[in-house]
């Protein structure tokens, strides 16, 4: 062990901030830890490539201008004027809200695969080598933890759903003009809204998870089986079987689906252009309790595992 | 004002009593709480960090009320675990600014403060090391710089010498000293090695089934504590034995062989009439200045050789017991008087 230093001990003097300030950088901590994972960068990639193929489709639809075609082979109008009307009809890429809503639910795949990962580093670390009782001897409660790892989470699902989504809305104004922010300023309303939706529910049910299972390949199995297996559940039971479509609120995805649908309103049975499919559909007050119940459910275990944790050994 | 002041602190988990009748008045200096496991040194701590609510009685930690306090309280107070407590990813330097801001410190304030407080630890190479890369008196030194970041009046160190070797335990211990006696830093060491607490701390307290059996300075500690030898002596037991008790010296056992010799008249019964003199063992207390050459004088004067002789100290859990049974015995005394 080496020798106290020459220099000596110094005071400090200075104003300590309330302990509301404690969840940053808690959550800046998380998120660097996470950005440090090549992984995560590969993940986000793959989300940057289904945002690029939407604004590649938003800036074909308007640039192409097929009255200017005139004079030019009718097959190369033919080809233009379907790529239009598939960019507008089938694909839903023309800056309407099925635009922004099919945008963020495609990319909700990617979020739960980047939050299988986050999880395991963001909570489960703290469990596995000890650091919950650092963080919880300090002048700050659980809920001061818990609202730093939540930040962290918040940021991952908006910086893959909304933050892209808000681009593309930038692109269409740009595009269009004025007249679009005017017209469709409700859509940023909507856009934020499918971000809050997916960032509390996924946010809360990831900490839950993760402060349960603490390892990531755990994690990633019971997140599969929660979204994937909740899903097959409810197409056996609602499609398959017939039963009532509120059967299909097991199915954790499909009910932020439907209140993102209803921030945008958007009817929910549109799932994407040629495969427009009427599924029988829970009412959105219905997933909205439900996904309100399992956050609560979520919150009161995270709040009995961490209160669990002993600081002084 | 007073550092803490409990007044009849308990607390329980159930039926299980963790702290019974805690009443402490601690100033501000180096104070040593100490107790064998399960004495209820954690709970008191939690307690006083306001991580945890007594069940019974009041008490104020700096003036600040315990029960109240909570989040006031771990803002004056820097608490050095005995579990690692890292968070893995990041480096020294930054670990310790993490500890700075959720104290509080503004977070340029924080990062200044946290190479200040390394260099001071001589961790001032090794902060930009990752946490992982941490030797194990690397690592306690970072866990009190990250108690230190704040500056805080007190300081909570649990087992801050567990896992070091020797030299490492030296310069920790040299180290809270400095705190302690240059900086003006009260600190309590939770520990259960008595020799940490003597050298390091002013007052003791002495917890024991979740019971105050001891408070006090602790010079008045290793004053009450005996010194005790052990004697393998050659020869007839019974007048040496004698000798001794006359000089003061309470024999606690004697062995021969493997068996226990009773300390009455027949203490030499067994030993036969064929002039063997067998080897026996007595284990002794000897009173305050007492010289090992009057051991030698007194088998000298009785025709009995001392073969060996080693000193036997009483260790923490002896004196524990023996403050138990005094604490039973006065009990009943004052239980029988009542």
């Amino acid at each position: 062990m080496g020798r106290v230093s020459l220099l000596g001990y110094r005071p400090w003097q200075g104003t300590l901030h309330g302990a509301w300030m404690t969840p940053w950088p808690i959550s800046r901590v998380a998120l660097g830890m996470v950005f440090r994972r090549k992984l995560f960068w590969l993940l986000y990639l793959l989300g940057l490539f289904h945002f690029l193929v939407y604004f590649g489709g938003i800036y074909l639809f308007y640039q192409i201008d097929i009255p200017s075609l005139a004079g030019s082979n009718p097959q190369v109008i033919r080809f233009w004027t379907d790529t239009v009307r598939a960019i507008q009809e089938q694909l839903y890429m023309a800056g309407t809200k099925e635009t922004y809503r099919n945008f963020i639910w495609l990319q909700g795949y990617v979020v739960m695969a980047v939050l299988a990962l986050a999880g395991a580093i963001l909570i489960g670390n703290d469990y596995q080598y000890g650091s919950l009782p650092f963080y919880l001897s300090k002048p700050l409660t659980r809920w001061h933890y818990l609202a730093g790892k939540f930040l962290a989470v918040a940021l991952f699902v908006n910086m893959l759903t909304t933050l892209p989504a808000l681009v593309l809305f930038a692109e269409c104004a740009l595009m269009e003009g004025w007249s679009y922010i005017e017209n469709r300023a409700d859509l940023l309303l909507g856009i934020l809204g499918y971000g809050a939706v997916l960032s509390v529910s996924l946010g809360t049910l990831v900490l839950a998870v993760a402060s349960w299972v603490r390892k990531t390949v755990p994690l990633i199995m019971v997140w599969v089986g929660i979204l994937f297996f909740g899903r097959a559940v409810a197409d056996s039971l609602v499609d398959g079987l017939g039963l009532d479509a509120r059967w299909r609120l097991v199915d954790m995805w499909n009910n932020m689906y439907l209140l993102g649908s209803w921030c945008l309103d958007v009817a929910p049975q549109l799932e994407s252009g040629r495969r427009f499919i009427t599924r029988p559909q829970p009412e959105v007050w219905e997933a909205a309790v439900v996904l309100a119940a399992v956050c609560g459910a979520c919150l009161v275990y995270l709040d009995r595992r961490i209160q669990a944790v002993e600081i002084v050994r | 004002m007073a550092l803490i002041e409990l007044e009849q602190i308990g607390r329980r988990f159930g039926n299980h009593v963790a702290l019974h009748d805690v009443t402490l008045r601690l100033e501000a200096g180096r104070i040593g709480l100490l107790g064998p496991n399960g004495a209820g040194k954690s709970t008191l701590l939690k307690i006083l960090m306001g991580l945890l609510q007594p069940t019974e009685g009041r008490g104020r930690l700096m003036d600040v009320d315990i029960r109240r306090g909570g989040i006031q309280l771990r803002r004056l107070i820097g608490y050095m675990s005995e579990a690692d407590a890292l968070v893995p990813g990041l480096r020294g330097a930054e670990y310790v600014a993490l500890a700075g801001q959720l104290y509080g410190m503004p977070r340029g304030e924080a990062h200044r403060r946290a190479h200040e407080v390394l260099t001071y630890l001589g961790l001032e190479e090794a902060r930009y090391r990752r946490l992982e890369e941490y030797s194990t008196g690397m690592k306690q030194r970072l866990k009190l710089a990250q108690a230190l970041v704040h500056d805080p009046p007190l300081l909570f160190l649990d087992e801050p010498t567990s896992g070091l070797d020797p030299a490492g335990r030296d310069a920790m211990l040299r180290l809270l000293l400095t705190l302690g006696r240059e900086h003006g830093k009260s600190f309590i060491l939770s520990t259960h090695l008595l020799n940490d607490v003597e050298r390091v701390c002013e007052t003791v307290v002495i917890l024991y089934r979740g019971r105050v059996i001891e408070q006090g300075r602790t010079e008045e500690l290793r004053t009450s504590r005996y010194d005790r030898y052990r004697l393998q002596v050659e020869g007839k037991l019974g007048g040496l034995v004698d000798d001794l008790r006359a000089e003061g010296v309470q024999v606690l056992s004697a062995t021969r062989g493997r068996r226990a010799v009773s300390l009455g008249p027949e203490i030499d019964a067994e030993i036969g009439e064929n002039g063997r003199l067998p080897v026996s063992e007595l284990i002794v207390l000897v009173p305050q200045d007492w010289r090992t050459r009057l051991f030698f004088t007194l088998a000298d004067n009785r025709g009995v050789v001392i073969r060996g002789l080693q000193r036997d100290d009483e260790d923490l859990e002896q004196i524990f017991h023996r403050k138990i049974q005094e604490t039973g015995t006065t009990e009943a005394v004052r239980h029988g008087a009542g």
